[in-house]
């Protein structure tokens, strides 16, 4: 009774029947008291969005996988310093858990969230080695400013290590080819095998998304659900040697277990997870469709045959192990459908494994027949495996590259890199927002509209960058196609920060702002980990004037990641604005640490030396601002303006006419002009120019301040006619 | 400096008021930063009413003419308009009839600087504290002060419902001589 149970519980996991396989796990677990039972209810109740269930289910459990999961749970309900202790000592618990990457992965994750930086990174370096191909780790050490080169992480090393580790597992596997073990370690093979094919859907976020779907996509049911399950297993779990060693011992529940954890650690990394699904399945599906073969289609095929004989055999199966096992092994074969892989030989071999163990009467001797011929298949798969696996952690480099390159708001190298994906890669969600953020960056706002306006078509369902493409039409001041984005996204996902920070915009855009830091503060608290609409709501207090409040905001948006330029900037403009001359060009100076390529930012950092007097400082940063964005022509003017001060008045007017030319409805510039001519006692083309300032409808002040300029132009000419 | 001179001084009749409040996109109300009293008040209608966006609410002086209303800044501002609401329907007798706008250092040097007769106002009258000279758009200084000279119907006491006091914006791009006004240069000015 207990394995059927079992064994029900896991079917309706995978089929998302998260009531049934909840109560049906009560009873199990009422009438088998064990940990491991344990760990399939508490499995449940995450799966259910109950973590504070799975939590005191958990609680004082010291098994490995039951600390694993106690973890998760307990990071899902931010309880950090539990997660932490759950999670000590690591050793111990990478060799009883094939995650080890994973582990490292949430220890990195707690480490950041509370503040231990340097711990983090080096648990985020760490997961990365166990697993080279834990994009995840590498995005987070982006994020932080730490990662190292891509071909380093993703070099000719990692091909190797994986390589290695995954014909090691192969060729062992075929060693005890002949013994009950191998039907775990065919397991294994079938999951590295789905690991493998897994590997060529790595488009960064990929990896979540499928692992996302798992929590509700209600979309995909049967197979195709079972399939993204294991995908995140494959994954995360890449510690090779225990692998087998781990299987053979604790065969099913780990393994089972496994596809949890990976779906929760995955989830943790947004405290939205359940409504993030529908964002990310349609995104993860059309990456699954462009990776399509052929062959796929033919193997899904006669897998999906495997699967139903298997099930009309499931009632006659005695031996418990061998029951999971081979469950296991046909959703294993299901994944390698919808994962559709390069592997072909390895998936037909794999595939008759299958379908031997799904006609469970003479399981043994099919076995072996499979046995050999896997044997003989083998050998030509590995050349496959070796170029599938350099294959992937390519493409893995391409992006992690130009991923990084953005994080350091390098962001032509960025775009260059990522040009070098192919156009089935290029074209899709993730890419296509990078590609507009990295516009967005170098204030190309025509190019970034059309990159994000693209990743939109492509799939409206992805959220992710979709603040950046709505603050990028506010400041291309295109209402109506901001509003139409905004009602677009709230549509899509009530839930999600970047629809509110979209709002919070349009409402700015009208000069709303009370109702835009709102909406800013309600994405806020839809997610206080999202730095940009902190940011966003200390924009929206200074232009109010609320300076209070406007430093408070962007020093939470700091506390989140210390990385974000934006709020440094912000901090910087209010002490200049308040005088505070000093710490303005502390924060400046930071900002510009972070992005040294922003012309903007060098700018400010300018504006502030020169009123602390140091002119040439000053000049030297506007002259690297005007080098590095010639199509700005503020540091330009502000040149002009400090050489006036310093007296240089003909290189002033020089760069003023050049102004001029490319700017002719700018009153500042004539007035400015203005200015000069009358130091050089030219007063009629000083009146001239003052007077096209004039005509140019400047502010208030600024005509107050020009006809004050006039009339004593006036006077000094009436002394010398009086004279 | 304020631009007080007897010369400045007019006499202008206003009727009429607006309903709703409209003001220019380039001004701002400089009243959250400055220190509001008045000479008297009724208890229940003091000074907070004349600041609680609220129409209903009034402030009602309890003592003799002028009824004064003082504005005090920390710093010298520049001003450009004063509005106030109120309204010979509701009030009546109350309504103010003469209006004089002083501006100075303190109590102790105020001049006046604009002087204005209402005739049954109904709503928000806009006083423009500009002088003719286009030089003078603004009055700079630290403190402002609304006289009540006389009411409506020899009136003793008067109601004010609400006071707004603006001012030009800043230049947004602090430590620059001129505004922009071009779009590409303000697009580039910004980060957001």
């Amino acid at each position: 009774m207990e394995a059927l149970l079992a064994n029900y519980v896991e079917k309706s996991l995978k089929q998302y029947m998260r009531r049934n396989a909840i109560f049906l796990c009560e009873r199990l677990y009422a009438e088998f008291p064990s940990e491991v039972n344990l760990q399939l209810l508490a499995r449940c109740y995450l799966n259910n969005n109950q973590p504070h269930s799975a939590y005191h289910v958990l609680k004082g459990m010291q098994m490995a996988q039951s600390r694993y999961l106690f973890a998760v749970a307990c990071l899902e309900m931010d309880l950090f310093s539990e997660a932490e202790t759950a999670l000590l000592p690591i050793e111990e618990l990478c060799a009883h858990v094939t995650n080890g990457a994973a582990v490292q992965y949430l220890l990195g994750i707690i480490h950041r969230d509370t503040n231990r930086m340097k711990s983090s990174v080096e648990h985020f370096r760490k997961a990365l080695s166990i697993d080279p191909l834990f994009w995840a780790a590498y995005e987070e050490l982006c994020i932080l400013g730490e990662a190292e080169e891509a071909a380093v992480c993703f070099g000719d090393v990692a091909i190797h290590y994986v390589q290695e580790h995954y014909l090691g597992n192969a060729s062992s596997y075929l060693q005890i080819a002949n013994s009950d073990q191998s039907l775990d370690s065919s397991q294994a093979f079938g999951l590295e095998d789905l690991s493998l094919s897994h590997l060529q859907q790595m488009e960064g976020n990929n990896i979540r998304n499928i692992c996302l779907n798992n929590h509700g996509g209600p979309n995909l049911t049967g197979p195709v659900g079972q399939i993204t399950n294991s995908c995140c297993n494959s994954s995360f779990f890449r510690t090779p040697s225990p692998v087998l060693t781990q299987l053979s011992d604790m065969a099913p529940p780990p393994l089972i277990r496994n596809i949890r954890f990976c779906q929760n650690e995955v989830s943790l990394r947004s405290s939205t997870q359940a409504r993030r699904e529908f964002v990310r399945e349609n995104e993860s599906a059309q990456i699954r469709g462009s990776l399509f073969f052929d062959s796929g289609r033919r193997r899904s095929a006669r897998l999906a045959a495997a699967q139903r004989s298997f099930n009309s055999t499931q009632g006659s199966e005695n031996k418990a192990n061998n029951l999971r096992a081979s469950i296991k092994l046909n959703s294993g074969t299901c994944y390698s459908t919808v994962c559709k892989g390069q592997f072909q030989n390895l998936e037909e071999a794999f595939r008759a494994t299958s379908s031997s163990l799904s006609s469970s009467a003479d399981v043994k001797s099919v076995q072996d027949e499979t046995v050999n011929t896997q044997l003989r298949s083998f050998i030509s798969n590995s050349s496959k495996i070796k170029s599938g696996i350099s294959d992937t952690i390519n493409l893995l480099r391409i992006l992690g590259e130009g991923y990084r390159h953005l994080c350091e708001y390098r962001c032509q190298e960025a775009l260059n890199v990522y040009q070098k994906l192919s156009s089935k890669q290029y074209n899709t969600g993730w890419v296509l927002s990078q590609v507009g953020k990295a516009y967005f960056e170098l204030v190309d706002y025509l190019n970034a509209d059309y990159a994000f306006s693209l990743a939109r078509q492509i799939s409206p369902y992805n959220l992710e960058g979709m603040d950046v493409y709505s603050t990028v039409l506010y400041l291309m001041k295109e209402d109506m196609k901001l509003k139409y984005l905004a009602q677009e996204l709230i549509s899509i996902d009530r839930f999600a920060p970047q629809a509110w920070c979209a709002i919070g915009n349009c409402y700015s855009f009208q000069k709303d702002h009370e109702t835009a830091l709102k909406s800013f503060q309600r994405a806020v608290q839809l997610n206080s980990r999202f730095p940009y609409a902190h940011t966003l709501s200390g924009h929206e207090n200074v232009i109010i004037e609320d300076y209070g409040n406007a430093v408070e905001c962007y020093q939470k948006a700091l506390h989140v990641d210390a990385r974000h330029y934006k709020s440094w900037y912000g901090l910087g403009m209010i002490y200049l604005r308040q005088e505070k001359i000093e710490f303005a060009e502390h924060h400046f100076r930071q900002a510009y640490r972070i992005n040294p390529f922003s012309s903007v930012i060098m700018y400010y950092l300018g504006t502030t030396l020169e009123a602390l007097k140091r002119s040439e400082e000053a000049l030297v940063m506007m002259e690297k601002a005007i080098v590095t964005d010639n199509k700005n022509p503020l540091p330009k003017y502000s040149k002009a303006n400090m050489l006036v001060t310093l007296g240089r008045l003909n290189e002033a007017l020089e760069i003023l006419e050049e102004l001029k030319e490319c700017y002719p409805r700018e009153s500042s510039i004539y007035a400015l002009m203005g200015e000069i001519y009358k130091q050089h006692k030219k007063y009629d083309k000083s009146m001239l120019h003052f007077g096209i300032a004039l005509d140019l409808k400047p502010s208030i002040v600024d005509v107050a301040k020009i006809q004050a300029a006039i009339g004593k132009l006036i006077l000094p000419d009436e002394i010398e006619d009086n004279l | 400096m304020a631009t007080e001179s007897s010369e400045s001084e007019e006499e202008g009749k206003i009727t009429g008021g607006n309903q709703h409040l409209i003001v220019e996109d380039d001004l701002r109300e400089m009243g959250k930063k400055a220190a509001w009293s008045v000479s008297s008040c009724k208890t229940g209608n003091g000074v907070s009413s004349l600041r609680d966006d609220n129409l209903e609410t009034y402030w009602q002086s309890d003592g003799a003419q002028p009824h004064l209303v003082n504005i005090q800044f920390q710093k010298k501002v520049k001003l450009q308009v004063v509005v106030l609401y109120v309204d010979f329907k509701l009030d009546e007798s109350y309504t103010p009839s003469k209006i004089s706008i002083r501006a100075g250092d303190g109590f102790h040097n105020l001049k006046e600087i604009k002087t204005v007769e209402l005739v049954k106002p109904t709503g928000w009258v806009y006083l423009s504290l500009s002088g003719n000279d286009p030089r003078e758009t603004f009055v700079n200084t630290f403190m402002l002060q609304i006289a009540v000279l006389s009411n409506h119907l020899n009136g003793r006491d008067t109601h004010v419902r609400q006071i707004k006091v603006y001012g030009p914006r800043p230049n947004p791009i602090p430590h620059q001589p001129f505004q922009f006004t071009s779009r590409e240069f303000i697009t580039y000015s910004t980060v957001r």
